[in-house]
């Protein structure tokens, strides 16, 4: 018994120092509306040029609520079930930056952290005391600074930037699982249903059992 | 009119008399505690899988280039196509989970013990197939850890003797983990839950004969047995009802917390993950892989790992009925390997350390100790016991099953007619 509480003692220990790693900031990500149209919009200014969202599709923004004429000026002459590529080619990208843009359909749940990953990784540019621009969360990157929050100094700047970055990363979690709310509300109609239903058959049960004595 | 048909039947196929004697009036003892419901629920799931797995198989393309896409043309496209897939893969969560309980089950009760060998044994085919199942569903999504999996557990064939490299490529039809390789997969991966159905017919034959055994690990006498519809039909219902609330629970609000997010990204066979882990039912089994410094040796502790419950009938010594119920060190004994297995567990799935290394290899011998200690263990406790005294019922119901088995091993041809 002895030892195997000294090796439970031993596990805690190792996950303790297990989390030093650099760490993420939580980010609750927004389902309503406004935020996810703000976030599509960022996304549209700021990261479409780099990166393509190549399972969703033009339409899929227009279904979720988007003002279609908004929609119609992001697409130009693309048809509206084309899927939302990037503006640049892999190439080009390969050449600029020398690793290509991943796709962002799926990033927020692609990585450790999910969507607080990608809000952290945003947020994470610094400039080294050599003058250099570094990255907390993922320090050998080679996506620049997107939103400049290295050189935002002021605290109200700042939450301008945390605020875009939440919206982006809203955007990015519908996208990564766009039926994430349809799912939820399903599953309250399943959960409720199936309550009554095991209430019902736990009454049956105990009505069959007391038949013996 | 039903009835009729029913006649016409019976005339020529023993219908009703089956329905009767292996279903609705199977004789079941009334004790059965709410630990006997897992292996229902695991014929359950097992149906879910397949029903849901032949919808997905439906959308689902097996090729490199395409089948990361067709995932998410049905996660997208097809219409509740990330119910199906969510069902499926968090139904193979459920499975694993409902299996171990089930085993655990056993374990405790000691039921492998005679004369239930043989289901034991037909338990032990299961949880291979159902290994071997999963593994393979898992490389279909074709994402990183798919790939990445596939490769590690493939590459442990090397260890096969002078035909070691020769045997990953055969796995493989292929150089490398490939196109080839997901192919096959989805091939046997539809066709295994079908060998699963068969055996589990064979495991329900065994458990027929030799009967289910209870919780006072004596085999009851017959008034203590009640026929199984109404009483257990409805027991089992209503622990469906409890455990579709938790799957749902997963299905509905949770499903990517059992899909590792590294499978979001496609399989990129250039790049390695950093941490590569497998899903959370093999970890203690990984874990052992990696405790051992050599190769050779870690596929062989491994392969031994799952296969040690099949030892069980012969290193349990004690004559003592009722599992751990009336043996206290034997139950310890129990109690400690689950935690072991938690142990190995954790071990498995963080990043290796020199510090995690030896938990699990103190927590690797302690697995095998588990269970080479039982025959030296469950004889010294059957001593201490019989001196310390058992209760009488419990020593006159020793003596005749002692008795009974003896009869068998002496007569064993005599055992048809002890049955009928
Ligand atoms: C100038 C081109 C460019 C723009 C604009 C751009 N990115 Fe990137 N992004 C890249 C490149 C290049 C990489 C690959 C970085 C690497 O792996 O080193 C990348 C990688 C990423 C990653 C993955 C990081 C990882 O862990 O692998 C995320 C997430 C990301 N970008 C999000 C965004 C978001 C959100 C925006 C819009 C706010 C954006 N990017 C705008 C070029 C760009
Ligand atoms: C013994 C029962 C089964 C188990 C334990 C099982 C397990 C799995 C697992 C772990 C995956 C990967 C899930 C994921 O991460 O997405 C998977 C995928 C898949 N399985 Fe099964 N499966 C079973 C039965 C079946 C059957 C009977 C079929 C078809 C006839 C099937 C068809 C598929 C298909 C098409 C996929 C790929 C789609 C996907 O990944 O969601 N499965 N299975």
């Amino acid at each position: 018994m002895k030892k195997f509480m000294t090796l439970l003692a031993c596990c805690c220990f190792a996950s303790s120092a297990l989390a030093s790693e650099a760490k993420l900031e939580a980010v609750k990500v927004g389902v309503d509306l406004q935020t996810v149209a703000r976030g599509v919009d960022a996304v549209m200014n700021s990261c479409h040029s780099c990166h393509s969202l190549k399972y969703i599709k033009y339409h899929d923004l227009v279904n979720l609520g988007i003002d279609k004429s908004v929609v119609d000026t992001w697409r130009g002459d693309q048809p509206m079930d084309s899927a939302m590529l990037a503006q640049m080619s892999e190439s080009d990208a390969v050449q600029a930056y020398g690793k290509a843009p991943p796709d962002l359909s799926l990033m927020a749940k692609a990585r450790d952290g999910g969507a607080s990953y990608v809000y952290s990784y945003l947020l994470g540019y610094y400039i080294t005391p050599e003058g250099m621009s570094g990255n907390h969360i993922y320090p050998a990157t080679k996506m620049p600074d997107i939103l400049g929050i290295s050189g935002i100094t002021d605290e109200a700047g700042r939450a301008e930037a945390q605020g875009k970055a939440r919206d982006i990363v809203s955007f990015l979690a519908w996208a990564a699982d766009p039926d994430e709310q349809t799912r939820h509300k399903l599953g309250y109609y399943v959960l409720g249903y199936l309550f009554v239903l095991t209430f019902l058959l736990y009454l049956v049960k105990n009505q069959v059992w007391s038949k013996l004595k | 009119m039903p009835n009729r048909i029913i006649k016409w039947i019976d005339q020529r196929f023993p219908l009703t008399s089956f329905v009767k004697h292996e279903l609705t009036g199977y004789p079941t003892p009334r004790n059965l505690s709410y630990w006997w419901n897992f292996g229902f629920l695991a014929g359950f799931v097992l149906m879910l899988q397949v029903a849901t797995g032949i919808f997905l198989a439906m959308h689902y393309k097996a090729d490199v280039a395409l089948s990361f896409d067709s995932i998410q043309h049905i996660m997208r496209d097809v219409n509740y196509g990330w119910l199906l897939r969510y069902m499926h893969s968090t139904g193979a969560s459920a499975f694993f989970f409902v299996i171990f309980v089930h085993m655990a089950r056993t374990l405790y009760y000691g039921s492998y013990r005679a004369p239930r060998e043989l289901l034991w044994w037909t338990g032990q085919g299961l949880l291979l197939l159902l290994m071997a199942t999963a593994f393979m569903g898992y490389l279909l999504p074709w994402g990183q850890m798919s790939f990445w999996g596939a490769t590690v557990i493939t590459n442990l064939f090397q260890a096969t003797p002078f035909y070691g490299e020769q045997v990953v490529i055969w796995l493989r039809g292929d150089y490398t983990v490939g196109d080839a390789t997901l192919s096959r997969f989805f091939a046997l991966h539809y066709l295994f839950p079908f060998i699963i159905i068969g055996a589990v017919i064979v495991h329900l034959v065994a458990l027929h004969s030799v009967k289910s055994s209870n919780p006072s690990g004596i085999d009851l006498a017959a008034k203590d047995n009640i026929p199984f519809h109404p009483y257990f039909t409805i027991k089992d219902l209503y622990g469906l009802g409890l455990f579709l609330m938790v799957y749902c629970v997963f299905v509905f609000f949770m499903p990517n917390s059992l899909i590792e997010p590294a499978n979001n990204i496609p399989a990129n066979p250039m790049q390695t993950p950093n941490h590569i882990v497998p899903e959370w039912y093999f970890l203690p089994f990984y874990a052992i892989l990696r405790s051992v410094p050599n190769m050779v040796g870690g596929v062989v502790a491994m392969g031994l790992s799952v296969m040690m419950f099949a030892f069980m009938p012969f290193l349990d010594r004690s004559r003592i009925p009722g599992g751990a119920h009336y043996r206290p060190i034997y139950r310890l004994q129990f109690y400690l390997f689950m935690l072991d297995m938690l142990v190995l567990g954790y071990v498995g799935y963080v990043p290796p350390t020199s510090q995690t290394m030896l938990i699990g290899q103190i927590a690797t011998l302690c697995y095998f100790a588990s269970f080479f200690l039982v025959p030296f263990i469950s004889k010294v406790e059957e001593r201490w016991l019989i001196k310390r005294g058992l209760p009488p019922q419990l020593m006159a119901l020793m003596e005749s099953e002692s008795a009974g088995i003896a009869k068998r091993k002496l007569k064993p041809q005599r055992r048809k007619g002890d049955m009928a």
